[in-house]
């Protein structure tokens, strides 16, 4: 039998690790949540009590962050979802060549790349003047986009990139499943008659649902923390086009340096993806359930 | 950086040696520095600034200072924002990694605030007065680095904003660079989509969102005839005394619908173009003319960094017809961080490098003129035609174009925001203009300051 003193010496670490980094950073926040802390006039700091969650509620510009964040999390994870499969599929239907780890390997080298550069490398590309993304439209005579300078197609551009960088996460995921599907269910469905498209539907989505799920929470989680991108490239503009939920928080609390509304902000935003997260979960052990 | 340059720079210092401080030549100086500073043998002089055009010119000059007192100089150089966000860090956690805090005009009052940096009076009161030489420094950039009653930094960067236009294209269309706002709009106009200009646009702002657009903001507003709060203007001795905002004044919704209008003479998703993208459409040759901070203007005139070296004129800011012009005055100063162990190791330092005599010399390594002895300075006039207009330049402008109070950065965002959702048609001019006289009347109630309702 192992004394509690053991059990307590085992389980000790693991517990002040998760206070120091965890907890401590949580109640702290919490903490500053309620005060009006500038970190550039801290003698001017008050307790405000539950004011900068009223305030942030009823902030326009919080409100537009997490309606853009919602936007960018369902259009990035769909496109993710219906562009990772095809890719999937053509692999899969390749797996016999000799190149195939190559163009692996290839494919899923965005997700490699920092965040932090491929927000540089595409304020290139798509830079309307001088980038090579217009000079490409007018070679086919399409015509050019304002890409992230332009109200209209801002976001639309930041989700592009996000779904370029991260369909191969969710490409691979598929691959590995399809990988699971029994060959016989192919040759049964094939002799009786179904065409690929019927395949797919009847036999390769059903058994892709639960890894499918699990991505696609990896995948929300990502996005309701993305910020890089939107940094480098937008900063949340042009006018609030591209503002989320990350940007806000991060302007207010390392730009103006106001750490009492920049951590109710802090802590809103982990309720809500804690929220968020919570009925994913559930639905997915509904699914598992049957 | 590119071999001929390279060799330039290096070619300057070695003919400038002497007069910058030889120990035991002091005839060839007027200050004896062997004797104005101390010695510091093994210690590390670490500075923190913006990664501006000019960091290479500390970086030739900091071998005579390493020499002359046998410490060594690091820099450490970020982007804008970077270095406001390290710099308060660094002030909140008071550390003493820098010895050295290179600020922007409008974080004077943020940073003597926060107490992250020295009161300079009594060190500039024990140094001997040509050695400092205040009054030397361009008078508006002497109450920049000034803060109730205290001098938080010493000038070395001032920046002065200026017209930057194709002498040639102008001249083949007969045009005169642009004085009143009204002839920037005809000029812009004449030279986008002119089959005679093929490819030509007429200018290019600053319309990204953030800082790059709220700067704008107050750049252009005193040179509507307006002004951005009650008490900041030209000669008035209580510029924060009534900060009520005055985005309700007709001026301001001219600013807001000047930049509306100015977008069709532009390049294409000109609502995303900032400092670098501005400059980058002017030396690639797809505007006629821009205006620009000075600090970039040697770069506009060297053929390594721009294909138009060759073409560029200078001229002062454009204003309405019937005013007074207030061209923007920014720029930099050296402060000494508060919880530095070498503060004396700092003011050797900065006493040496903003000196008359190395600055003369950082002037010459491409850094912004900021002394009117090196504006007037013939040399410098010889190599750098551009300082002709710095010298009409600096006798307009006004300390404080762009607030300098604790709340500045973020009441430039707030504008910036604003701004840009107007100029995208998100909300029209007069919705952005109501949503910031309530919100910056806000925050400066909040800040403890006076507001007229």
């Amino acid at each position: 039998m192992v004394s509690r003193t053991t059990k307590l010496l085992f389980i000790g670490p693991g517990v002040a690790y998760l206070a120091i980094i965890g907890l401590f950073p949580f109640f702290y926040s919490l903490y500053l949540s309620t005060t009006s802390l500038n970190l550039t006039r801290p003698r001017r700091s008050q307790f405000v009590g539950i004011d900068n969650y009223v305030q942030l509620v009823t902030d326009p510009l919080f409100q537009k962050a997490i309606l853009n964040t919602a936007i960018l999390a369902v259009g990035s994870i769909a496109l993710e979802i219906v562009i990772g499969f095809l890719i999937a599929k053509i692999f899969y239907e390749i797996a016999h060549l000799r190149t195939v780890n190559w163009l692996r390997t290839l494919f899923i080298l965005p997700m490699m790349v920092t965040p932090v550069i491929t927000g540089l490398m595409f304020t290139y590309i798509l830079n309307p003047t001088l980038g090579v993304a217009n000079v490409l439209l007018r070679m086919v005579g399409l015509p050019e986009s304002g890409w992230f300078g332009s109200v209209d197609v801002a976001l639309l551009s930041v989700i592009m990139v996000n779904v370029w960088q991260w369909t191969p996460f969710l490409m691979l995921i598929m691959l590995a499943g399809l990988m699971s599907v029994p060959r016989e269910l192919y040759e049964a469905s094939a002799l009786d008659g179904a065409h690929w498209y019927q395949q797919s539907w009847h036999i390769e989505l059903p058994a892709l649902r639960d890894v499918l799920l699990v991505g696609a929470i990896i995948r929300l989680i990502d996005n309701l923390r993305f910020f890089d991108v939107v940094y480098i490239a937008t900063r949340g503009g042009p006018g609030d086009a591209t503002e989320v939920i990350s940007m806000f928080a991060y302007r207010q609390s390392f730009q103006f340096f106001n750490m009492g509304y920049g951590s109710a902000a802090a802590v809103l935003i982990l309720f809500i993806t804690l929220f968020v997260t919570t009925l994913a979960m559930r639905y997915l052990r509904r699914v598992e359930n049957g | 950086m590119k071999r001929r340059t390279a060799l330039l720079m290096a070619g300057t210092i070695m003919a400038t040696w002497p007069m910058l401080g030889r120990p035991g030549r002091a005839q060839d100086s007027q200050i004896d520095w062997a004797s104005e500073l101390g010695k510091h043998d093994g210690a590390t002089l670490r500075i923190l600034m913006i990664q501006d055009p000019w960091v290479s010119g500390f970086e030739q000059l900091n071998p005579i200072f390493e020499r002359l007192t046998g410490a060594k100089v690091t820099i450490d150089a970020f982007s804008y924002d970077q270095t406001h966000e390290k710099e308060v860090l660094e002030g909140t956690s008071q550390s003493s990694q820098y010895d050295i805090i290179v600020l922007d005009s409008p974080w004077v009052g943020e940073f003597w605030s926060g107490e992250f940096v020295e009161d300079l009076k009594p060190y500039i009161e024990k140094t001997k007065p040509e050695v400092i030489a205040w009054d030397d420094f361009v008078p508006a950039f002497q109450t920049v680095a000034e803060w109730e009653d205290t001098i938080v930094g010493v000038p070395f960067g001032a920046y002065f904003m200026m017209m930057h236009y194709r002498k040639d294209l102008f001249e083949k269309a007969g045009l005169q660079p642009p004085k009143t706002i009204d002839d920037y709009k005809a000029a812009a106009k004449h030279f986008t989509g002119n089959p005679d200009f093929p490819g030509m646009y007429g200018t290019a702002l600053n319309n990204a969102r953030g800082s790059a657009i709220g700067q704008s903001f107050f750049e252009w507003i005193y040179n509507f005839g307006g002004k951005p709060f009650a008490n900041t203007v030209p000669g008035n001795e209580d510029p924060y005394g009534d900060m009520t905002p005055q985005f309700d004044k007709p001026e301001a919704k001219q600013v807001f619908e000047f930049f509306k209008e100015m977008l069709q003479y532009q390049p294409p998703g000109a609502e995303s173009i900032d400092w670098e993208q501005r400059a980058a459409t002017f030396t690639t040759g797809k505007t006629a003319m821009i205006t620009a901070w000075s600090v970039r203007t040697p770069g506009f005139y060297d053929p390594s960094q721009s294909q138009i070296a060759d073409k560029v004129g200078t001229s002062v800011f454009p204003h309405v017809e019937g005013t007074d012009g207030v061209p923007p005055l920014g720029g930099w100063v050296m402060g000494i961080n508060a919880h530095s162990g070498q503060k004396d190791l700092a003011w050797d330092y900065i006493k040496w490098f903003t000196s008359k005599e190395v600055h003369k010399q950082f002037v010459l390594l491409g850094g912004p003129p900021s002394r009117i002895s090196a504006i007037e300075d013939p040399e410098i006039r010889a190599k750098m035609p551009w300082v002709e207009t710095i010298a009409e330049t600096q006798k307009h402008v006004y300390a404080e174009c762009r607030p300098r109070i604790p709340e500045s950065f973020e009441i430039i965002d707030t504008v910036g925001l604003q701004f840009s959702r107007a100029l995208q048609n998100q909300v029209t001019v007069d919705e952005a203009l109501a949503e910031l006289q309530t919100s910056i009347a806000d925050l400066m109630v909040k800040g403890g300051y006076t507001v007229q309702q």
